[in-house]
């Protein structure tokens, strides 16, 4: 089947993706290399540094966090495949200002193998590097199996916690151990309703009937178990909040944070609606939402679904999350 | 037979065209469990293979491979550029500054490469990845007569075996691990492009 994107050579996806993101953000960010986008107030700055990598395809995801407050420089792969270890190596070097650098991995195979060389490169070298690796995808195996957990949305946050400690000025070691702690307090569920093309070959990924769900599926609408009859927003937003409340074992009076991520198809309508409604059912438990976000950071082509994440709060990560950040598509003030 | 500079150039030619032949093929199989590039990587493998070549002036076999090695893991290709890279650049573990490569060279060149793969990945025969392919042909040319041509027509037998084994296995790694039984009947993207990578070097020395 024709794909019915708005594209040129296939080859040049990502190369053209990066140079009209980067104009378009001049003001934030630029390119280095063909592969980096980098934070321009990153030169001098005095404190740890913060640099993730990943596939592209999954706009605004990951560069368009990349600014003051969140990721400093991210290493860009091609479309849904992550970069090679010596790209990794060569930002994780430009990203140094002295204070060592917090380096942020997810969980998916190809990431996890260029982490993981990329780590034995750095300390060969001698440079002060932490990684902590994002996995919260309940849906494809338990909790006291965390390594098999596919990190989804959950990285935006954690940036976003990460960068904040960093500007507070404290060492790496402190602002590893509170990404860290974010990440272990935090779980995604994501549901598909629709497939995405891939943009490079076209062709469909994941096969949802028309009358059909699936609850629980990865970052690129991989299946995963769930696949159930379409059911309302309502009938949704509780399927997928139970799931999450469980997996994190939040009980009530607890405080927490809940994003919705529309995955590319999916209206901001529809959110909104699941929204309201885990409100509704988050009062009736008495769990309070203390940071909240509705719209679309990662998302998978035009696939239709969204991911629901959530995650344990308390003051001084919901101080974090609350503090200033301007980057392309994630700003506080 | 000895293998210089040309029959080494030569199968890595003939490892690409074939490569390129099956890239359609590489990514409709991938799209069934995965995420569908498999095929576009392949391919820029493929054409870096091609480059890297046609710039191969004089140094030696070793720091050839060696070079087209760390090239591979820059692709940006997922899990294939670091576990191709390694798989090539992990042959020039066993070589100097040779200028030609006999039986007994190309298997230990062989081991280096296992070696350098059990470094990075902990799937071994039966968790349907490339490693289904790569084992079997690392074992098959060791205990192959002596000659190269021996070696790589046991390699590339073994990995074909080895890849078709993949059909009957359930996905324990990658994407695919998943989707559990469902992936009993299709093989393993990656354990097909190795075996299609030993079938290429076979092809290569075949040619003169």
């Amino acid at each position: 089947m024709k794909m019915k994107k708005f594209i040129n050579a296939p080859e040049n996806l990502t190369k053209e993706l990066l140079e009209g993101f980067a104009v378009a953000n001049g003001d934030l960010v630029h390119l280095e290399g063909n592969r980096m986008v980098v934070n321009n107030k990153l030169k001098g700055a005095g404190r740890v540094t913060i640099v993730t990598q990943g596939g592209a395809g999954h706009e605004p995801a990951l560069s368009g966090f990349v600014g003051e407050g969140m990721v400093d420089v991210s290493v860009v792969g091609d479309i849904f495949a992550a970069p090679g270890p010596q790209a990794c190596v060569d930002a994780i070097k430009l990203a140094d200002q002295g204070k060592g650098v917090l380096y942020v991995v997810l969980n998916h195979a190809g990431d996890m193998l260029t982490g993981n060389l990329t780590m034995k490169q750095v300390k060969k070298e001698g440079l002060q590097v932490l990684k902590v690796v994002t996995q919260e995808d309940i849906s494809n195996a338990p909790r006291s199996n965390a390594e098999d957990r596919r990190g989804l949305v959950g990285c935006i946050p954690a940036y976003k916690i990460a960068g904040a400690a960093a500007a507070k000025g404290l060492s790496l070691e402190e602002v590893a151990a509170l990404t860290q702690r974010f990440a272990d307090n935090m779980a995604t569920l994501a549901v598909a309703v629709r497939g995405a093309t891939h943009p490079s070959t076209g062709s469909m990924l994941a096969d949802l009937g028309e009358d059909e769900m699936e609850v629980g599926m990865g970052q690129h609408g991989e299946g995963g178990g769930g696949r159930q009859p379409m059911k309302s927003a309502d009938e949704t937003a509780a399927i997928m909040l139970n799931g999450l409340l469980s997996d994190l074992s939040i009980k009530n009076g607890e405080k927490i944070m809940l994003i919705l991520n529309g995955t590319g198809a999916t209206t901001l309508m529809e959110l909104f609606i699941i929204y309201r409604r885990c409100v509704e059912l988050l009062k009736e438990k008495n769990i309070e939402i203390v940071a909240n976000y509705v719209g679309e950071l990662l998302t998978v082509q035009e696939q239709a679904g969204f991911q629901m994440f959530m995650a344990r709060m308390d003051d001084e990560l919901l101080a974090l999350w609350n503090a200033p950040c301007n980057t392309p598509y994630f700003k506080k003030v | 037979m000895l293998l210089g500079k040309q029959q080494i150039s030569n199968m890595f030619l003939a490892a690409a065209a074939l490569w390129k032949a099956n890239t359609g093929r590489l990514g409709d199989i991938d799209a069934r469990f995965g995420d569908g590039d498999h095929g576009v990587t392949i391919g820029k493998i493929a054409a870096l293979f091609e480059a890297r070549v046609r710039d191969w002036r004089d140094e030696p076999i070793g720091d050839f491979i060696r070079g087209l090695g760390e090239a591979i893991m820059e692709i940006g290709g997922g899990s294939a550029g670091p576990l191709y890279g390694s798989l090539i650049g992990g042959m020039a573990g066993a070589l100097a500054d040779e200028r030609g490569i006999d039986g007994p060279l190309l298997k230990n060149m062989l081991d280096a490469s296992l070696t350098e793969m059990f470094e990075l990945t902990t799937a071994r025969v039966g968790a349907k990845t490339m490693m289904c392919a790569m084992i079997p042909a690392v074992e098959a040319a060791r205990a192959a007569p002596g000659d190269v041509a021996a070696v790589l027509a046991a390699a590339a037998g073994a990995a074909a075996l080895g890849a078709k084994n993949t059909e009957n296995r359930i996905a324990k790694f990658g994407r695919a691990r998943n989707y559990g039984e469902q992936t009993l009947g299709t093989p393993d993207a990656g354990a097909v492009s190795t075996a299609l990578l030993f079938e290429g070097f076979l092809n290569g020395i075949r040619q003169e």
